[in-house]
């Protein structure tokens, strides 16, 4: 464990120092990611001037459900997204056999073995959201909000890297299967509060797939603080999340028979 | 009459192209009807029981099917890959082939949308009447042009950066925003109608669906109209200038 972690800070720093070599790209990224910040916002404002609440959440808490979004964007366009974006292509040309023959646990190379620090951005300025957002309620955090923030935006995390991941090696069962335009399309929805869409489509957003962990319940967990009891499920989700990735990637492994064979 | 004819031949050939790689169309698809479909979830629970945000944002989404724009994906890479310099032989203007692709690509959006939109059109209970969907139907053909230009333009700052997609990401942002997709511009606060009316945004998106749900008046139409034909000249005019001198700086591969 100790060992990936030394690993993964290794990665994350040549990455960096390989983007502070590209500083026009930062600069774009930095503008980009602000303008559709900015616009997310400014969609946000023009909704509630017409209405009170959306969905029973407030302008506020909308803003604080937004900022949760973007860290959670970001996190997955840095560590997730570089890894396993092009994981089909791997299986069907073989390259996976390189990744198999390191001497370290290959779902960790296979799904967070480089990343884009540039997504970073996306983190830092979903922070100063946050900040927009508790300064339009008027009130600040408390610490076992904060908590049960910490605890459910791990799970969110967890459950962002196991569902993106388990997407990708679908590929070892079918790859001419590329289900990542989908999954970012998806994705879009925890924008917004899960109580805003219908049923059966909240339903699927909470239970089937993962769209409400991204932003919805971090975000109510800020807000409100949530009972101790939720975060043990939380947490118990999360850990039963790693065990499914895990057990999916050997069955996957036991099918993938190399480019040559 | 030979250029028409070519665009008839390239768009059938890129229809018939698309065939091979269908599976990955139809996540192109997902993704282009989010953002509409967002809206619809977010302005029905605002208004709730208002049946005309509904229809709009449904008129919204067929409109977005049909102004779909690749050209970043399609045309940059050509450029990127030096493989433009082979087009350039050809006794022809490039810009037929590009929307041969581009008008390719919108027939497979909206036929593989059509179900998509019929099943929101029935959950919704929302209905179109004819007459204002035929005015409607010039603003979308000049909406797509718009729209395809617009994309076009920037897509050719590939000649001067590395960044052609995220300008364009860019131009999309804008149009999400100030072209009627984020809110429909009738209910942007009062200050910033005239504004969202006069920039060329939701000429290529919104004005069309506005027509179709039949909430602007004549004079409101015509209007609209002129700002879509003004920013259409404006555009090509400016794309043109752009392809001119980026055309100069183009080297090929290894220039």
């Amino acid at each position: 464990m100790v060992r990936l972690l030394t690993l993964f800070c290794a990665g994350v720093s040549l990455s960096l120092r390989r983007l502070l070599a590209f500083r026009a790209n930062l600069l774009f990224q930095l503008f980009t990611t602000v303008t559709s910040v900015i616009a997310g916002l400014a969609a946000l404002a023009i909704v509630y001037a017409r209405t009170e609440t959306l969905g029973g959440w407030t302008l506020g808490e909308s803003i604080v459900l937004l900022g949760t979004y973007q860290i959670m964007s970001g996190v997955l366009a840095t560590f997730i997204e570089p890894n396993v974006q092009w994981f089909a292509g791997q299986v069907r040309s073989g390259q996976l056999d390189d990744i198999l023959l390191k001497p370290v646990s290959s779902i960790f190379l296979v799904s967070l073995g480089s990343c884009a620090p540039l997504g970073l951005i996306a983190v830092a300025l979903g922070f100063v959201v946050l900040g927009a957002g508790f300064g339009e309620l008027g009130v600040a955090p408390d610490a076992w909000s904060t908590l049960s923030w910490l605890v459910t935006i791990t799970t969110g995390v967890i459950l962002t890297w196991a569902s993106r991941v388990l997407l990708a090696i679908i590929a070892l069962w079918a790859p001419a299967l590329e289900l990542d335009v989908v999954y970012n399309a998806l994705w879009q929805f925890g924008r917004y509060p899960v109580t805003l869409y219908r049923q059966p489509f909240r339903f699927a957003l909470t239970y089937v797939l993962p769209v409400a962990f991204i932003a919805t319940i971090p975000a109510r967990a800020l807000i409100h603080g949530l009972p101790p009891l939720l975060l043990v499920v939380s947490s118990a989700i999360g850990a039963a999340a790693i065990g499914v990735v895990l057990a999916v990637w050997r069955a996957g492994l036991r099918r993938y028979t190399s480019a040559t064979s | 009459m030979r250029l028409v004819r070519l665009l008839a031949l390239y768009t059938w050939r890129e229809l018939l192209q698309t065939l091979a790689w269908r599976a990955f169309l139809f996540t192109l698809v997902a993704n282009q009807v989010v953002s509409p479909l967002l809206g619809l979830a977010v302005w029905s629970a605002a208004l709730p029981g208002d049946r005309q945000i509904s229809e709009y944002y449904i008129a919204l989404l067929a409109i977005q099917l049909m102004t779909v724009s690749y050209e970043h994906h399609t045309f940059a890479n050509g450029i990127y890959a030096g493989a433009l310099s082979q087009e350039l032989l050809k006794p022809q203007p490039i810009v037929v082939g590009v929307i041969g692709t581009n008008i390719a690509l919108r027939i497979w959006h909206l036929l593989i949308g059509l179900p998509l939109i019929l099943a929101t059109l029935w959950l919704a209970h929302a209905s179109f009447d004819l007459r204002p969907v035929l005015v409607a139907a010039p603003a979308v053909v000049l909406a797509a042009a718009l729209r395809f230009v617009w994309t076009y333009g920037l897509t050719l700052s590939a000649f001067w950066t590395q960044q052609a997609q995220g300008v364009v990401g860019f131009g999309e942002t804008l149009i999400f925003l100030l072209g009627g997709a984020a809110a429909p511009i009738p209910l942007f606060p009062a200050a910033l109608r005239p504004l969202g009316e006069a920039l060329p945004f939701r000429s290529m998106l919104g004005f069309p669906a506005e027509i179709a749900v039949g909430i602007l008046h004549r004079q409101q139409i015509l209007m609209g109209y002129a700002w879509q034909l003004l920013w259409l000249v404006v555009g090509v005019l400016l794309t043109r200038a752009l392809w001119k001198s980026g055309l100069r700086r183009f080297t090929a591969v290894g220039g």
